[in-house]
């Protein structure tokens, strides 16, 4: 082969995996961006694995989702490239192996490896983890010890993308963004939210809606205030949804006597109308009226005048 | 007191107590309680399934009411002192139109009461001789293997009613109904699923009203670890239940979405209407 021959190969090699990088980067981007908007539920699912409990979950989420983000800018904006890809591999092999054990383990759920708002089955994570691995030796074979020409810009970039991540992480419980990040929005009909098969049409002319997370203590003083209210005359009917667990359900029968009805529901069909629970929606004429965010349903004389 | 005193006492001592028992007020009739059946859970007796026997519960918090017909046997709980009490079962009456069960006596202070216990998601009590434990319809031993509509609805009183309360859309049935494809349908599904018991009876009461013999339905009860378990499910890369295959010609052309929201008569008709 010429030396233009060589010269022409390693270019295409370069090209290839800076190709690799990008695709990675924004693989990892997107893949933090997901998560930060419900860092609670990336909290669950980690903890759903069984190999931490939901304290220390809660602990390692934010830290995980820093760590995507600053590995998606270091591979973005060319800082330490190699070794950023190396992490990234060594963190895909990780979730892979993870994956694994929860197949052998029986686990269905998705990963959350996207969020809450992507769903796949464990194989379809695999998969996807392999191909995302097969770029990140891409990146290390062809780009090798590659720098960009303005290092210190980059190493500016990825500090602060993952000193910002951390913060929004840590603050986004706290942060109004739930008409951008969820389902549920005044005006929309219950097909919209995918309740119309799950709602009785009761319900759906004048019905208060709960969604409630039967293992929150919390839960139990919402169903005290939604006993009442479902003893009020007049009032709209009462329902509540639950994306908990079918023993979560009994116990909760049993030790909150919740006199309305009690449904259990799919998690990622609940899942796109919440960052936190309890929620409230007011239901009339099969559309969306009102929304009161918890921890208490709205007061009776709200309800009576159907204001929000 | 000489005995030619005592008498004319007596006498004003019961007239008193006459006139006191007829104005005195009457002990309050307890209220009555009205009662929403619930399918999600189901009543156990000496260890077997009562077609008959429901699990209601009660519009004023922390009761609920147990009622076994064929057990001539009816039972009020009250949560919060946990004791179950026996009714009577004249004393219940049973609104046709609501399905709402009003409980008018609701046990006097003679009537037979129990102690309950919970253990975790499941309460139990011993009524006389039997055994009663209510609890989730998950809980149940699974049906395993093929089983026809019929028996599954005789069997499990969550799908039966669940197919009763679903309304299937007409125009979609009637297509159906007037289907001329030759189909196969394998429904694999499993009574300890809780997706299951939301998606199937909807399902199953679509098969019911199409009525259509062009349209084969198998349907096969699968046990909890299904992967790992030996039946007809094996090979048939079946991920998660419910899973309905539908075959053309003994090929498998594709599988419904069967997810809690899914309108299985409209996806059928859809998907009868794409084969060529």
């Amino acid at each position: 082969m010429t030396g233009e021959g060589i010269t022409g190969r390693r270019r295409a090699l370069t090209w290839l995996g800076h190709a690799a990088r990008i695709a990675l980067g924004v693989v990892f981007l997107a893949a933090g961006a997901l998560k930060i908007v419900d860092v609670a539920e990336f909290a669950r699912q980690t903890a759903s694995y069984g190999l931490v409990g939901m304290r220390l979950a809660a602990v390692i989420a934010p830290g995980l989702i820093a760590l995507e983000i600053a590995l998606a800018a270091a591979l973005l904006a060319g800082c330490h490239v190699r070794v950023a890809a190396i992490v990234t591999g060594l963190l895909l092999t990780l979730f892979i192996a993870l994956e694994g054990w929860g197949i052998v383990q029986g686990r269905t759920e998705s990963c959350g490896c996207f969020g809450a708002y992507v769903q796949r089955t464990p194989q379809e994570v695999i998969l996807e983890d392999l191909l995302f691995t097969a770029l990140a030796v891409m990146v290390v074979a062809c780009l090798g010890a590659w720098e960009p020409r303005r290092r210190r810009l980059a190493v500016t970039v990825v500090v602060t993308a993952t000193v910002a991540t951390l913060g929004f992480a840590i603050a986004s419980p706290l942060l109004p963004i739930d008409p951008w990040v969820t389902s549920l929005a005044v005006g929309r009909t219950v097909e919209d939210l995918g309740l119309a098969a799950r709602l009785p049409a009761e319900v759906q002319a004048s019905g208060l809606v709960a969604i409630l997370d039967l293992a929150d203590p919390a839960s139990k003083e919402a169903a005290a205030a939604l006993n009442d209210l479902a003893a009020t005359p007049g009032l709209p009917r009462v329902l509540a949804l639950t994306p908990s667990t079918e023993e979560e359900h009994a116990a909760f029968m049993w030790q909150a006597y919740p006199a309305f009805d009690l449904l259990t529901a799919d998690r990622p069909l609940l899942k796109r109308l919440y960052r936190r629970l309890p929620l409230y929606f007011l239901v009339r004429s099969g559309r969306v009226e009102a929304i009161y965010p918890g921890p208490r349903p709205p007061a009776a004389d709200l309800l009576l005048s159907g204001a929000s | 007191m000489t005995p030619k005193t005592a008498f004319p006492c007596a006498i004003l001592a019961a007239a008193m107590l006459t006139v006191m028992a007829a104005v005195a007020p009457a002990p309050a009739a307890a209220a009555e309680v009205v009662c929403r059946a619930n399918y999600d859970f189901c009543v156990e007796v000496n260890g077997v399934y009562p077609p008959d026997a429901r699990f209601l519960v009660a519009e004023t918090r922390g009761k609920f009411l147990v009622d076994i017909p064929s057990q001539a046997k009816s039972v009020l709980i009250d949560m919060p002192t946990r004791r179950a009490v026996s009714v009577p079962r004249e004393g219940l009456k049973v609104d046709g139109a609501t399905g709402l069960v009003r409980v008018t006596d609701t046990g006097g202070a003679g009537a037979p009461a129990y102690a309950l216990s919970i253990e975790g998601p499941v309460m139990r009590f011993d009524a006389d001789t039997s055994k009663v434990r209510i609890l989730k319809v998950t809980e149940r031993a699974p049906l395993v293997g093929p089983v026809t509509i019929e028996a599954l609805a005789a069997d499990r009183p969550e799908y039966r009613e669940g197919m009763k309360a679903y309304t299937p859309d007409p125009v979609a049935i009637e297509a159906l109904k007037k289907s001329k494809k030759a189909i196969e349908i394998e429904a694999f599904f499993g009574t300890w699923c809780p997706h299951c018991k939301v998606y199937m009876p909807k399902f199953l009461r679509v098969m019911q009203e199409a009525a259509n013999p062009n349209i084969r339905l198998t349907l096969i009860g699968v046990p909890k670890n299904f992967g790992n378990e030996p039946g007809p499910w094996q090979g048939k890369t079946i991920q998660t239940i419910p899973s309905i295959a539908i075959l053309y010609e003994g090929r498998e052309l594709t599988r419904m979405s069967a997810h809690e929201g899914a309108v299985p008569e409209i996806d059928l008709a859809t998907l009868l209407s794409a084969i060529k």
